[in-house]
């Protein structure tokens, strides 16, 4: 599903380069729910930047469903990250001119959906996610729980291949923040969905099936070869 | 799985763009406010001025309706010591075939007088003619004849449509056959012509004026000789050369000779027009620019608060393209909006000109699109930039910004 080969990535100028990288290797396969763990500055965020297309590798590769992806094609990443990727983000990035399920439905825009196909989906993935009844609300009627997991849904309506979650709980108070992940596994479950969760607490990481530790660009341990 | 239209693969539905770009212009109204004034100013100059343009040369035309824009008129002015200034009748009907240029050639001599009709009396213009006057200046009998050959120097009279009129007693109406007196002599009304508004080019407003043979001009006038020749050139002959051929053919002593053209006065309305036309015009891009640089200004803003939305929109699948064709789009609605304004307050201010001048509106139908479309166009180059700088944005930094 995924493969990851001698990631390496550095910042700065050729003189004064700040290596964030350091030769990173590993491979997911279909359906794992995976936690990147690490203190911050240990390259957990870089690395998923370069999974999600959003930054370019300094050297080393990545295969996502058996093709090596070509970060050079601005039109085909776009196109991946719109069909075969998903993303929830710390702070949700809801649009907040948007309704819930137009937010939802954005990324249907992109794929070229036909306007009038669009709500249903929409509102159905909003039902997956418990959210039926808040479909016409805006962004600032809704409760941090509730936004991101509109933002869940967001990520899930092209039914991706692969979502990256990157600390998808870390903006939510504990009670919220469980209730988010117990969302993710179930969904993860229902949905069959790989996910990779960047996440620096160690509870929710346990959650999780497999975890990766990073620290200063390196994996350090891996709970699949443990 | 979703469907996906097939048509729509490299290009968003423009309609939708359009009305997302209308939702965030109006978040921001106040500031796309601004923005838009710039552009209306220039656009509604712009308006106002081809409006106006189009309508002064609808004026003008007007102004040559009866004469044509071929007309020559030749005025003799008294030189010296000599009471009247005088033409050569017969060398003037003997232009068309002396000249290789005058097509038509009508001599006339225009006074005014109190005219009698039974018991009314009225101060009216008198035109002493010849019969080639109607097709000069374009006169329709409408009851009776004009003056003919025959009638050489015969007591019998044409009269004007609104002459007439005032000729007419209730119970009493001027018709053919009725008698006008002028200065004692009695003259039979032989036909009446029909309505003809006059223009300032005009010899004579013969909607005013009772028309005699100039043969018998002598009776009731200084002279029997023809004071102003009208001259119908033909449309490839140059005016000046052929007018100063004319003249030289028609000059004597008694008289100086002034030449009016056509195609001079028409000159002379379009230079002065130009310089309006080329004011409004500076005025016009003048605003454009400064409403282009509005609209830049709106747009980068925009882009630096919505770095964010940005991000995500590449994050989620948008191609650096759409981000662009986006911001595009947003940037010529705003300025085609201020366009359609424009457009309203130029025809506004083009209605008011005509009221003020006497004109009468009219709308060159072209400028309808024209106005809103450089609008448009003002809007999508000086949108191009902040377009390509959100396209150029690192989604990673840009999800990041607050």
């Amino acid at each position: 599903m995924l493969q990851v080969f001698d990631l390496e990535k550095t910042y700065g100028s050729p003189t004064r380069s700040t290596p964030v990288l350091r030769g990173i290797s590993f491979s997911l396969e279909a359906g794992a729910f995976c936690a990147v763990l690490g203190p911050s500055g240990s390259g957990k965020s870089t690395l998923m930047n370069i999974v999600g297309l959003l930054d370019q590798p300094s050297a080393g590769a990545v295969r996502l469903d058996g093709a090596i992806v070509d970060y050079a094609a601005a039109e085909e990443t776009a196109r991946v990250r719109n069909g075969d990727l998903g993303f929830v983000f710390q702070a949700f990035n809801l649009l907040p001119r948007l309704s819930a399920w137009e937010n939802v439905a954005l990324p249907l825009l992109y794929a070229r959906t036909a306007r009038p196909d669009r709500k249903p989906l929409a509102l159905a993935m909003l039902e997956q996610v418990g959210l039926a009844d808040r479909a016409e609300h805006r962004p600032a009627e809704l409760s941090g729980g509730e936004q991101q997991r509109v933002a869940v849904a967001r990520a899930l309506i092209r039914r991706p291949k692969l979502v990256l979650a990157d600390e998808p709980t870390g903006s939510l108070d504990s009670v919220t923040a469980a209730e988010v992940m117990a969302l993710l596994r179930d969904l993860h479950r229902r949905l069959g969905v790989t996910i990779l969760m960047v996440t620096h607490d160690r509870d929710l990481a346990g959650r999780c099936d497999r975890r990766i530790e990073m620290l200063d660009g390196r994996i350090v341990h891996d709970s699949a070869f443990a | 799985m979703t469907a996906v239209c097939p048509g729509a693969a490299s290009r968003l539905a423009l309609g939708e763009t359009v009305s997302e770009a209308l939702a965030n212009l109006y978040a921001q109204r106040q500031r796309s406010a601004l923005a838009l004034l710039g552009i209306l100013i220039g656009t509604a100059s712009i308006v106002a001025m081809l409006t106006i343009g189009h309508m002064a040369q609808r004026e003008t035309l007007k102004l040559f309706r009866h004469l044509g824009v071929d007309m020559l008129q030749i005025h003799a002015m008294p030189a010296g010591n000599y009471p009247v200034g005088e033409l050569d009748r017969h060398a003037i009907e003997h232009l068309t075939a002396s000249d290789p240029d005058v097509i038509a050639a009508a001599p006339l001599t225009a006074d005014h007088d109190t005219i009698l009709a039974g018991e009314r009396q009225a101060e009216l213009g008198i035109a002493a003619v010849t019969p080639d006057l109607p097709r000069l200046m374009s006169l329709r009998v409408a009851d009776g004849r004009f003056i003919a050959p025959i009638d050489d120097g015969n007591l019998v009279a044409v009269v004007g449509d609104q002459a007439a009129r005032k000729l007419s007693a209730p119970g009493a109406p001027l018709t053919l056959g009725s008698a006008v007196r002028v200065k004692g002599y009695v003259f039979q009304v032989v036909g009446v012509l029909g309505p003809l508004p006059f223009t300032a080019l005009d010899p004579t407003d013969v909607n005013n004026a009772v028309m005699i043979p100039l043969a018998g001009a002598g009776r009731v006038m200084d002279s029997a000789k023809p004071t102003t020749a009208l001259i119908d050139l033909r449309p490839t002959a140059d005016a000046k050369t052929a007018g100063a051929r004319i003249v030289a053919r028609l000059a004597n002593p008694t008289a100086v000779l002034q030449v009016i053209s056509a195609r001079d006065l028409i000159r002379g309305l379009n230079a002065q027009k130009a310089i309006h036309s080329q004011l409004l015009t500076a005025v016009g891009a003048i605003s454009l620019l400064v409403g282009g640089i509005g609209v830049m200004n709106v747009m980068l803003m925009g882009v630096m608060e919505r770095r964010r939305e940005i991000g995500l929109r590449a994050a989620i699948g948008a191609t650096p393209r759409d981000i662009q064709l986006m911001f595009l789009i947003e940037a010529a609605t705003l300025a085609f909006v201020g366009g359609v304004a424009g457009l309203a307050a130029g025809l506004i201010a083009a209605l008011v000109t005509a009221r003020a001048s006497g004109w009468t509106f009219s709308l060159a139908p072209w400028v309808l699109p024209l106005g809103p479309g450089v609008a448009a166009l003002v809007g999508v180059a000086f949108g191009l930039y902040p377009a390509i700088k959100a396209s150029r944005l690192n989604p990673i930094e840009a999800l990041r910004a607050d």
